[in-house]
């Protein structure tokens, strides 16, 4: 009999520490956090029976049975995400080690910087020279106005303008790596043939 | 032979099987996609059948498998810049991993089994976001530059 009283002690204790019946315990759980930069990112959830887009940070869907969809995004405490999650985000490494990137905005239709994106160039080649990097992305990205055609080469026109920018200004062409995507990756989702100035830009990314 | 050594031997042999086979090439000679670069508690790394403890500064290979303990936490950082930590009791698989810029070659899958992540995307799901993949049994979860954390409760 003493024997059992301790299997009943150790199993309360057991639910005390896991929440033992508590719904949640049960599901699998996937939260969208707000990034460093908060750059429009955003989770697809799918499951045999359907799928989920998550863009709002802090919200959360639950995945209890894959034949069925994911549960549609809720808002999840902070509380509740530090409570599941807050040993496996202590882990993340120092972001002072990531990669920096700058984003470099044009005028309507052509591959020429706006003037603010011009008085940004400075930085990015300190920022370049600083890191001695070697290994620098250059992205080039349209508006959703036009064809796709018409976006592909506009985008590549955009990225090749800042990567003779850069040459021109003492950086090895080696250490560019250029790609270009038109109307496909916008930064702000927009319909079709929507003017968003902010989605025409090249990225920049250095190591 | 102590038991670091008897490992040694075996995995040098391999080694130099595979270099006479050609199956390294010189150009990405280094197998390493990723690295530890922070650790709490106990974490291994499992690797063609060999199981490493895990230490700040281990190198990642693609098919590794990372585990947690009980009370353990790991924190890695990918080539791509992809930041990837897990909590206690945790296991997960990166089935792949392919970041070669000058080839345009981009590919991230992640498998996950069981416990808590948290993922912080890099480079490939910015260049390719089509190529990076984390899964869960459950579930697969396709990613658009951004933070996600994830609790798988396993079988």
């Amino acid at each position: 009999m003493e024997r059992w009283r301790d299997v009943l002690v150790v199993w309360i204790f057991f639910c005390l520490l896991t929440g033992c019946g508590a719904h949640r315990a049960n599901r699998d759980l996937i939260v969208l956090l707000p990034d460093r930069d908060d750059k429009g990112g955003a989770i697809t959830v799918t499951t045999k029976g359907g799928s989920q887009i998550i863009d709002k940070p802090g919200y959360a869907t639950e995945v209890e049975d894959p034949n069925k969809p994911p549960t549609a995004p809720k808002p999840l405490e902070e509380k509740e995400i530090k409570h599941v999650f807050g040993l496996a985000l202590a882990a993340q490494p120092d972001p002072a080690g990531r990669f920096i990137s700058f984003i470099l905005y044009f005028e309507h239709d052509t591959a020429k910087l706006t003037q603010e994106s011009k008085n940004l160039l400075p930085e990015v080649l300190k920022t370049i020279k600083n890191r001695k990097s070697n290994e620098i992305y250059v992205v080039g990205h349209t508006d959703l106005v036009g064809t796709e055609a018409y976006n592909i080469e506009l985008s590549s026109r955009r990225a090749r303008h800042v990567r003779d920018l850069l040459v021109s200004s003492g950086i090895k062409s080696s250490s560019l790596f250029v790609s270009y995507y038109g109307k496909a990756r916008p930064l702000v989702p927009t319909n079709d043939e929507v003017p968003e100035p902010r989605n025409r830009r090249v990225e920049i990314i250095v190591r | 032979m102590n038991y670091k050594e008897r490992l040694i031997l075996p995995l040098a042999v391999t080694f130099l099987l595979l270099s006479i086979g050609g199956e390294v090439s010189p150009a990405d000679a280094s197998p390493s996609i990723g690295i530890v670069k922070k650790l709490s508690g106990m974490a291994t790394v499992v690797r063609q059948g060999h199981t490493i403890s895990a230490t700040i500064g281990l190198e990642i290979w693609e098919n590794d498998t990372i585990r947690t303990g009980r009370d353990g936490s790991i924190g890695i950082v990918f080539n791509d810049d992809t930041f990837l930590s897990l909590g206690p009791g945790s296991i997960l698989v990166i089935d792949e991993f392919v970041f070669a810029p000058k080839q345009g070659k981009f590919s991230i899958v992640i498998r996950m089994l069981k416990g808590t992540a948290a993922y912080l995307s890099g480079l490939i799901s910015r260049l390719a976001p089509e190529s990076a993949q984390f899964k869960t049994p459950t579930a697969s979860i396709g990613i658009r530059g951004t933070k996600f954390v994830t609790k798988v409760k396993g079988e």
